[in-house]
């Protein structure tokens, strides 16, 4: 990928969106998801919340359908590939499936807050935090 | 231009006709901008402001020893950080490292550690599960069908008219700042499904729609919680834990609370006889 632009999605809104920090200066593009809005029936204030978000960003701004808004972005800046960050939301992976079949697509991951070696028990929060909170707090001791 | 203008950072790039405006006089015709872009999109702007600047507002104010003392208090020191790190504009891995960087000693910043596992673990759920976390996790523990809850939510609670003072009060604080304290949800929620016994999916829709820091897999993951398709027992509370943890602030001025008709002024053994009547003891 020698000309790519990069999809900011909802999920990675600061300045530690690994698709920002690997192309600085590198067309950005965050789209409105029309049909998400609709379905979700979701308020003027998570909107505004987001678009506040937006500005303090280096990221062009659209509504519609995200991915045929993304290569639509993508075209106008004669991209050869999309770079994105990893999503929790199954959305975001449906949207990349779609965004495939048109142009090459990078998934970057977002640091994690805890490492775990293998699947994790995540029957109930107690053995989850059983394993985790050894991990994390490991991060601590390092650093004093 | 106002002091309150709102301008996009520049971009090294042109824009494309039909790209959103980046640039506005005030947050006014940020509003006024919005509401003719998504019409769909009920209400105003929220008085809590989004972008890294305030995210880093909050971060710098970040006292663990105190949240771990307060936090179950709605006046208590929380830390408001939600919105920003469900939307990443601080990741967890950042608010992690403000947290240790404060740490002098472990057992005072465990309590907010541990918080951050929650949103970690309502993550990792939500990869495994996807859309199955509109779908209950186990059967309900309050000897009560899933059929026998209402679809929808009643008009009365949405138009803030119960006539209980807290929930009106979260209500109202929901619609209008899309942000609400986390005892305040567990009450609201509590009160959803156990008291007016409506289906948790519906709640959480709601939440979905006004929350700022609104993420299916805690939010949805939370309702279940609630209701007791995620946990060994449903979640009650009763008017002394609200009067005690909202300083009192709702009874004082809530009738239902003087004329004795306060459908939480109950011990928890009489709530768990007269909510669950078919359910075993917990």
């Amino acid at each position: 990928m020698l000309k790519p632009v990069l999809w900011i999605h909802a999920e990675a809104l600061g300045p530690a969106n690994p698709a920002l920090v690997a192309h600085p200066g590198t067309p950005a593009v965050f789209v409105f998801d029309r049909e998400l809005i609709v379905q979700a029936g979701l308020s003027l204030k998570r909107l505004g919340f987001l678009y506040e978000c937006l500005l303090e960003l280096p990221v062009s701004l659209r509504k519609g359908d995200v991915a045929e808004e993304v290569l639509a972005f993508a075209r106008a800046h004669g991209a050869d590939g999309i770079v994105t960050s990893a999503g929790t939301d199954p959305r975001v992976e449906v949207i990349c499936r779609t965004l495939e079949q048109q142009l090459p697509v990078q998934l970057l991951a977002v640091e994690p807050f805890v490492q775990l070696e293998g699947p994790a028990d995540l029957g109930r929060f107690s053995r989850y935090w059983r394993r985790a909170e050894r991990e994390v707090w490991a991060g601590w001791d390092q650093e004093v | 231009m106002a002091s309150d203008s709102l301008a996009g950072v520049p971009l090294a790039w042109p824009e494309q006709p039909g790209e959103l405006p980046r640039r506005f006089d005030s947050r006014q015709a940020l509003e006024a901008e919005l509401q003719q872009l998504f019409p769909e999109a009920p209400g105003a702007l929220s008085p809590i402001r989004g972008g890294r600047r305030q995210a880093e507002l909050l971060l710098q104010r970040l006292q663990p020893e105190r949240y771990a003392k307060g936090r179950n208090f709605l006046d208590g020191p929380v830390t408001r950080l939600s919105p920003y790190i469900r939307h990443g504009v601080l990741t967890l891995a950042e608010v992690r490292d403000a947290v240790f960087a404060r740490t002098r000693s472990r057992q005072g910043s465990e309590k907010l550690i541990n918080e951050l596992g929650w949103r970690d673990y309502w993550q990792r759920l939500w990869r495994r599960l996807g859309d199955g976390i509109w779908h209950d996790r186990e059967p309900l523990k309050t000897g009560q069908a899933p059929e026998h809850y209402a679809a929808a939510l009643p008009a009365d609670l949405l138009e803030a008219r119960t006539g209980l003072a807290c929930m009106d009060g979260f209500v109202q604080e929901l619609h209008s700042t899309g942000w609400l304290h986390n005892h305040a949800r567990m009450w609201l929620a509590s009160y959803v499904v156990h008291w007016r016994r409506v289906r948790w999916q519906a709640g959480a829709r709601w939440f979905l729609q006004h929350l700022l820091d609104g993420d299916p897999a805690s939010n949805n993951l939370s309702w279940q919680w609630v209701a007791s398709c995620f946990s060994s027992k449903p979640y009650l509370f009763n008017r002394d834990n609200l009067e005690r943890f909202s300083s009192g602030r709702y009874c004082r001025v809530c009738s239902a609370a003087t004329d004795g008709t306060c459908p939480f002024e109950a011990s928890y053994e009489q709530l768990q006889v007269d909510l669950f009547p078919g359910a075993g003891p917990c």
